[in-house]
């Protein structure tokens, strides 16, 4: 009810942050994104030695899984495909935490920077003031009321006007918070297009797995970089600072979650274990990944660069080593780390709507289903031909 | 509120002729079968120290171990419970062993048995003009339960929970990491001490509410019971609904553990989010049930110091019912990354935003009270202004994570963990040290040094905010909680955070010192040594108090206030 | 002691079995709150619990010109040796019509080995629209040493999602599910706690 009205009246007010436009907008702009300068990106010098991406010698290959394999395997592992992609070199202070700073992360989603809005601009003033009031309140009555400025103390203890002041004040400036907040909320939740890539996340102890449905089902796993000087934390992977690229300590990985950037994508999130939580901060992403179900939300990267994060509910062991690095490429970078991997498709989702639309009187048919099977408890069919995708 | 000491003086003269031929049991059957409510009282106020000092000596592991990036003292650690200290897993395992350790001592083992075991137990007879507790032999159960479950969760750090001894759930214990995630005896000992602990809690709940609705001196009308008698009723009701469905959820993972039920586990049509929302129906109000009675004995103290009765007597007591009742009604905000739905979070979002109002009413009050009064600033009145602003520091950074849009990018940081701190380490712990002196000589008889008591405030308040008021900082900039270890960028705030450290474990040394100096040197004191803006019942007793007081039960007249 | 203390006494023990009957109900709710969870879940499709429907109730559902795009995701929870996906990645579908979709599954280890699967949809607020007439996930599923079987799902999205406000900007419906080890299969060889490295 209350936050109905919020809701209305929030969306009208904020109509004019055009925020809910970049959603919106959809790959238009990601290609309009993609053709414009990119300050966070740096062109990787093609067929540079340092292109070959790093690889697992312990372990072999098996890091890409193709169509007919999809199949998890554990070990961290080696991006092999993609030649002549080289791992974008992070900017230093963007994407992940700043020493000594003190508010939150530089923002690159809308929500990200409507939040942040709300966080700067709405609460931390609105929250400063109410505690310096407080402050100010009881410095006042030390000040004005001690024993000695009055000997004598008043027996007040009743003024219903104030104390209806001091409860409806409190109510009005709350619904004041709620109106963005909710609004924020609201657009948060609005799902992603038809259209939008969908990338397939799964927390594991202790890695994240990220698949890729749209791009012929492959899937990258993704292990922290061991530290210089400390217990080797993932077998076979290499040390941290070993490449040009390497973002900070603890937060680097092997394979990086790659995304094309400026366009909406369906994140689903699940976990093959225990629960994980996925977070980034600089795009105002978290969401927990849970065992036995997918979790879903639109993520919408505004420029290419590097964004880190790292598993942000306590998993076991080694929660504080699988962090998440996420590389935003421009749409045409992206399609070529695609196809730099085995089974890579571009567009796959495509095709997949075109084999589709050809089937209407498949579709049918399917209605169609004989009443004698479908009362039945569903037989398994069994098959021995293997699917071909 | 009316009750004024002036009416009961008679009786109390007449109590005092029957103080004399008090006997009191000998030594171990005074301490061990105790069934008076100011021993059992001072057993859990010693026994909340004990486990105090235990759970803050794991903090400061904690912080010395984040001091600087990477993995230095908890090898060490670990090896001395038992692990190989070469084993690089059992290593970080103890990590979580230690947060989980912190978490649940310092919630069911020192502010619980403080302010409820302890104060509770000492000053609601007290303040109601009771003889003892309504079950005293039930009393003295909850007291050894507690402590039986203090004793499992000690055991549990020394058996195997998973990749390394003890149980490394964090104090929330989620399935599934709590089911399948860790193998080994560690966590079904952690659980069952949270059983103990919780049917001790219980059995204390139904006791005080018993006492304070059966109990009470002819004439002190429920409208007319103290407001720390208030705080505590409200509580023993959050205790009686809420632990019980903790019980239910604990048990369930027990069975799940042990006994192949699938409640929470997905893969016999359970569901993990389910043992979230069970966990925090209870874990919600169970934020209140730690600060409820800080609230009430802070409300004691500025009436006391102020010299005036509490302003808004009953919206104070309503306010606490409020919240009470709204804090059953808010619990998924600990769950806004879980996957709620839109309607779900806009829901508590809003539901969560509510309690900002009771609280203010609160807060708004108590500087009402002291609005117009005679402030003297003895140490208890220095802490409660510490607890008021330091509250108020925890509860606007409440208001910030109430947003469920925003706890987007704050959910499980250390914004969290300094939102909490502030309202519970800063806040309860600060109000429980106001009630230590407020109370202290009353139940010793000897006067504490009020200088070693503000020396001790200044030195924990600074400390405390260095401690905690960068960990806004480091969760802004989004270093998650439970890390053992993090990048280079988070080590600024962390340094000053475990300088923080140290500089609070001085002021604890203060505390103790000023103990010591209590019952070496300190001087007798007498039955009201605060004067006149004392009025509540205690006052009228001894310090301290007779074994056995208000045979004849004192009589509350109407002082006509209302 | 005289006659009113003993009043009191009996007025103390009732009170204190009032109390000690609200912890109980309270204790009790807390173990009700399983199946009352999984029933409000399958009653109001919260938390993306999709709906389970008969022939009959199936055959009342009149189909409606707007279409909506469904697709598959199909998990295998860690250490069980199946391979197991959709067969398609999505599909286009007419809102209350009735439609197929085939998972394929394969059991890699060298014995029969027993799942059942967990599901759920996303965006959670179609779950009260997604039905499901008949479902793999509705029983266990055993397979042989290296056997493959397609598995149905026979489902339609109800035309109430049509007029769901909430639901209104909903494109694209995910259906998914995992496969674990059956509890009781005696499908021991899968060590459920044997993670990590």
């Amino acid at each position: 009810m209350k936050s109905g009205l919020n809701l209305r009246a929030a969306s009208r007010a904020l109509k004019a942050f055009g925020l809910s436009a970049a959603l919106v907008a959809l790959p238009q702009v990601a290609f309009a994104a993609a053709a414009s300068p990119m300050p966070a990106y740096s062109t990787p010098a093609a067929g540079a030695p340092g292109a070959q991406a790093p690889v697992a010698a312990d372990k072999g290959a098996g890091a890409v899984e193709a169509a007919g394999n999809p199949l998890n395997t554990s070990g961290p592992t080696a991006d092999a495909a993609a030649p002549g992609y080289t791992p974008m070199k992070p900017t230093p202070g963007i994407g992940m935490p700043v020493d000594g700073g003190i508010g939150l992360q530089k923002q690159f989603s809308p929500f990200g920077e409507y939040g942040r809005w709300i966080h700067d601009i709405v609460l931390i003033p609105l929250i400063a003031a109410i505690t310096v009031f407080v402050l100010a309140l009881l410095v006042w009555v030390a000040v004005r009321y001690n024993r000695r400025a009055n000997p004598v103390a008043s027996r007040t203890s009743h003024n219903t006007l104030l104390e209806v002041a001091w409860t409806l004040v409190p109510v009005l400036i709350l619904v004041c918070i709620a109106v963005p907040s909710i609004d924020l909320i609201a657009k948060q939740y609005k799902p992603a297009p038809k259209s939008a890539l969908t990338i397939k996340i799964t927390g594991n102890q202790w890695f994240w797995s990220y698949g890729y449905p749209d791009n012929g089902d492959f899937e990258v796993n993704s292990y922290m970089l061991n530290l210089p000087g400390q217990p080797v934390i993932n077998a076979g992977v290499r040390e941290v600072g070993s490449k040009p690229w390497d973002g900070p300590s603890h937060m680097e990985v092997d394979n990086r979650l790659v995304v094309p950037a400026g366009e909406p994508i369906r994140l689903q999130i699940t976990a093959a274990d225990v629960i994980h939580s996925f977070a980034v901060p600089s795009l105002w992403f978290k969401l927990d990944a849970v065992p036995g179900r997918i979790n879903e939300k639109v993520l919408f990267i505004e420029k290419p660069g590097v964004y880190y994060g790292q598993c942000s509910e306590l998993c076991g062991v080694k929660h504080g080593y699988m962090p998440i690095a996420v590389e935003a490429l421009p749409r045409a970078q992206y399609n070529a780390w695609v196809l730099g991997h085995p089974g890579g498709l571009i567009d796959g989702q495509k095709k997949l709507i075109d084999a589709t639309a050809q089937a209407p009187a498949a579709g049918a048919g399917e209605t169609a289903v004989p009443a004698d099977n479908a009362s039945e408890a569903v037989p398994a069919v069994e098959t021995t031909s293997s699917p071909a995708a | 509120m009316a009750t004024t000491a002036d009416h009961f003086q008679g009786h109390v003269d007449d109590h005092h002729g029957h103080a004399d031929h008090d006997h009191k049991p000998g030594f171990f059957a005074r301490w061990f079968m105790s069934t008076n409510h100011k021993d059992i009282g001072t057993m859990y106020l010693i026994f909340a120290i004990f486990a105090g000092v235990i759970g803050g000596a794991v903090s400061g592991i904690m912080r010395a171990e984040l001091m600087h990036p990477g993995i230095q003292y908890l090898g060490a650690v670990a090896s001395f419970f038992g692990d190989d200290a070469s084993d690089f897993n059992a290593t970080l395992h103890m990590w979580n062993v230690l947060i989980t350790a912190h978490g649940l001592i310092m919630v069911f083992f020192v502010v619980m048995p403080a302010t409820i075991g302890g104060f509770g137990n000492w000053f609601i007879p007290l303040m109601i003009g009771a003889p003892d507790m309504a079950f005293p032999r039930m009393n003295n159960i909850s007291f050894w339960l507690t402590f039986a479950g203090f004793c499992s969760l000690m055991m549990s750090a020394f058996v195997p929970g998973g990749l390394g001894n003890g149980a490394g759930t964090g104090w929330t214990v989620y399935a599934p990491l709590s089911t399948y995630g860790s193998t080994g005896p560690a966590v079904d000992f952690g659980i069952f001490a949270l059983h103990l602990a919780g049917a001790g809690s219980i059995m204390g709940a139904i006791n005080l509410i018993t006492t304070i609705f059966n109990m009470r001196a002819p004439g002190m009308t429920i409208h007319k019971m103290p407001l720390f008698v208030w705080s505590v009723l409200v509580t023993a009701f959050l205790l009686l609904l809420a632990l019980p469905v903790l019980a239910a959820a604990i048990t369930m993972l027990i069975t799940d553990r042990n006994f192949g039920t699938t409640f929470f586990d997905p893969a016999g049509g359970g569901d993990p989010v389910l043992y979230q929302h069970l966990f925090w129906f209870f874990g919600h109000p169970e934020v209140y049930i730690m600060i409820l009675p800080a609230f009430g004995m802070v409300s004691q103290i500025i009436s006391t110091f102020s010299k005036k009765p509490v302003f808004g007597y009953l919206g104070m007591a309503y306010a606490m019912v409020a919240i009470g009742v709204v804090g059953f009604i808010v619990w998924a905000h600990h769950m806004y990354t879980t996957g709620l739905s839109v309607n779900t979070k806009m829901y508590f979002t809003a539901a969560t935003m509510v309690i900002a109002v009771p609280t203010g009413v609160k807060i708004f009050s108590w500087i009402a009270t002291m609005w117009g009064g005679s402030l003297e600033f003895k140490s208890p009145m220095v802490w409660s202004l510490g607890f008021i602003f330091l509250f108020t520091v925890g509860g606007v950074t409440g208001v910030v994570l109430a947003n469920g849009g925003v706890d987007d990018v704050l959910h499980d940081t250390y914004y969290v963990v300094a939102h909490f701190h502030y309202v519970l380490s800063l806040g309860a712990v600060t109000a429980l040290f106001a009630g230590f002196y407020y109370w202290f000589p009353k139940m010793s008889g000897r006067m504490h040094s009020e200088f070693l008591a503000h020396v001790h405030f200044w030195i924990f308040f600074i400390g405390v905010n260095l401690i905690f008021f960068p960990m806004h900082f480091l969760g802004l900039q989004g270093m998650p909680r439970r890390y053992p270890d993090y990048a280079e960028a988070y080590t600024h705030w962390n340094q000053v955070a475990t300088v923080g450290y140290m500089i609070m474990a001085v002021s604890i040394v203060i505390w103790f010192i000023n103990i010591l100096y209590a019952f070496t040197a300190g001087k007798r004191a007498e039955g009201n040594y605060w004067g006149e803006g004392a009025t509540t019942l205690e006052w009228t007793l001894s310090s301290p108090p007779p074994f056995h007081q208000f045979e004849t039960l004192p009589v509350i007249e109407d002082a006509g206030h209302h | 002691m005289n006659a009113k203390t003993l009043d009191g006494l009996g007025r103390n023990r009732r009170i204190a079995l009032m109390a000690l009957a609200v912890a109980a109900a309270m204790l009790g709710l807390g173990f009700a709150s399983v199946p009352l969870y999984r029933l409000f879940c399958q009653a109001t499709g919260f938390d993306g619990t999709t709906q389970r429907v008969t022939e009959d109730e199936a055959a009342q559902i009149k189909a409606v010109a707007n279409t909506m795009s469904i697709r598959f995701d199909a998990n295998v929870e860690r250490g069980m040796p199946w391979q197991f996906k959709p067969l398609q990645r999505t599909d286009d579908i007419t809102i209350g019509v009735r439609d197929m979709a085939l998972f394929w599954a394969k059991n890699t280890s060298d014995h029969a080995i027993t799942g059942t699967a967990s599901f759920n949809v996303e965006p959670e607020q179609v779950g009260k629209y997604f039905n499901k007439i008949q479902c793999f996930c509705f029983t266990e599923q055993t397979l042989k040493p290296g056997e493959e079987v397609r598995m149905p799902v026979l489902y339609y999205v109800d035309p109430a999602i049509l007029n769901d406000p909430d639901a209104k900007d909903v494109e694209q419906i995910t259906l998914s599910y995992t496969f674990h080890p059956a509890i009781n299969s005696g499908a021991k060889a899968l060590d459920r706690t044997a993670s990590g490295r």
